[in-house]
């Protein structure tokens, strides 16, 4: 018998070790660059707004620049999709009523996450608030349809399509964050002279006690253009 | 004798058709109203007052801003008139002020006070401790309003009015002209300071505060199981080197 036979060599030890180093280092790298964070605006405050009438509204072919003039909400067909190309979204429009608290409802929590819109408000396109909501991510499946709503710039464009075929297109005016429990309300849900989008997802701190985001991420955007059926 | 079966008369027949009553209310179930405040008596006061409506339930939010700050701003949604709002031109005394007078047969009289806390009956109409002081108002408040003001709101007779102007620009309520609610008070305190009437919101029903979009997995650790594996795997390797450091100062030895 020798001795290596008995014990295993300072050679094998030093393989193990640095196969141990390699298989750590690499689990470490994938579990970082596995964690991610939705893009979060600033708290409370306004990003530029920009100057929406100074833009072309011919993003679309045939899109006239009708924002001054935007039908009665009974004209406006209902949206069914909505497309925000600046963040890669692109989502089936599901409908979103009340809960029975008066708070207005989301989407249920599925793998295949979709955004909503609020039926008991405007449609896109109609004059007043129109409004979109999407969750940031879930527990179980991880980031949502709007998890990149924070980082969402004025001058993006988001496109609506709607159930007769003709696409409305908003330019993005600001981005804003706000505490829940301090909700602006009549800047996102109250009249407007023209046709205005409000696209509303999670964001700020999480409340783990309470399960829930402490703020709301609100992308405030105009009526820019609309393509016909 | 008439009257003696006449009311007895209307209140069977309200028993036999409740739905009647029930179906008036349920159309205005969940509705939302909003009023666009205007200044009076040279105020510069601008603001927006939104009512939601669950039945007799309403959430009401106020936002005005240009008040005399560090004074109580009575507030009140009117009923019973005209719904609408006087102008200063409605000086009917020429007193300089449009006052409380003056402008009731335009918005009518109290049917709600937008207190702070407690009562908000038309008793707590001038409630002084119990209304905004600030310059700059962010009143939110649920309570519930009585079928009068509900009807009001249906009928689009339901006027926001908030009072308290300091227009001789003093700092505070005083002036010779006195109130003509409470001659112990000066005009400034009670004299309306902006009005709006109340239509129904473009948003039909505003839901309240904000949305539950985000159940949370990205706001904690993610990957635990390679934050896991990585660690034990770094602590083995330690261990091996260590083992394997030892053994090469056994062979030097």
């Amino acid at each position: 018998m020798t001795e290596p036979t008995r014990h295993p060599s300072r050679r094998t030890w030093l393989v193990l070790a640095l196969v141990l180093v390699v298989v750590g280092a690499t689990a470490l790298v994938v579990g970082i660059t596995g964690q991610r964070t939705a893009p979060q605006p600033a708290a409370g405050t306004r990003s530029a707004p920009t100057q929406t009438s100074d833009r072309p509204a011919d993003s679309i072919p045939g899109s006239g620049s009708d924002t001054a003039e935007a039908p009665p909400a009974a004209d406006v067909a209902a949206p069914v999709r909505v497309d925000i190309p600046a963040i890669g979204v692109s989502s089936d429009l599901m409908r979103l009523g009340l809960n029975a608290d008066g708070t207005v409802a989301v989407p249920p929590l599925e793998a295949d996450d979709r955004a909503g819109w609020y039926e008991r408000g405007p449609a896109p396109g109609a004059v007043g608030p129109a409004v979109l909501l999407g969750h940031v991510d879930s527990a179980e499946y991880g980031p949502g349809v709007f998890f990149d709503l924070g980082a969402v710039a004025p001058g993006d464009e988001i496109q609506v399509s709607r159930a007769d075929g003709s696409v409305a297109v908003f330019t993005v005016d600001r981005v804003e964050r706000h505490p829940k429990d301090e909700f602006p309300t009549i800047d996102v849900y109250g009249n407007t002279d023209d046709a205005q989008l409000r696209l509303i997802t999670c964001g700020g701190d999480f409340d783990a006690g309470a399960g829930s985001y402490e703020d709301n991420v609100i992308v405030f955007a105009t009526l820019t253009g609309t393509s016909p059926a | 004798m008439r009257k003696a079966l006449a009311l007895p008369t209307i209140a069977l027949a309200a028993a036999a058709f409740p739905l009647l009553g029930m179906s008036a209310a349920s159309a205005a179930d969940g509705g939302s109203y909003q009023a666009d405040l205007g200044a009076l008596n040279a105020s510069g006061v601008t603001g927006t007052g939104m009512v939601t409506l669950d039945g007799n339930t309403a959430t009401v939010t106020v936002e005005a801003s240009g008040l005399l700050d560090g004074s109580p701003h009575a507030q009140h949604f009117h009923i019973g008139a005209e719904g609408t709002c006087p102008t200063d031109a409605d000086d009917a005394d020429d007193d300089g002020f449009v006052s409380v007078t003056e402008g009731a047969p335009y918005y009518g009289a109290i049917g709600s006070s937008l207190t702070t806390e407690g009562d908000t009956s038309p008793d707590s109409g001038l409630a002084i401790d119990r209304f905004p002081t600030t310059g700059t108002i962010t009143y939110e408040r649920t309570f519930e309003v009585t079928e009068d003001v509900h009807e009001a709101f249906d009928n689009g007779t339901a006027v926001l009015v908030l009072h308290g102007v300091d227009k001789d620009g003093s700092g505070a309520y005083d002036g010779d002209v006195m109130s003509d609610l409470d001659p112990s008070l000066p005009m400034e305190a009670t004299a309306p300071a902006a009005c709006g009437s109340f239509a129904a919101a473009q948003m039909g029903t505003t839901p309240a505060g904000g949305a539950e979009t985000g159940g949370g997995s990205t706001a904690g650790m993610e990957q635990e199981a390679a934050f896991g594996i990585g660690a034990v795997a770094l602590v083995g390797a330690a261990a091996a080197g260590a083992v394997a450091y030892r053994r090469r100062q056994a062979d030097q030895a």
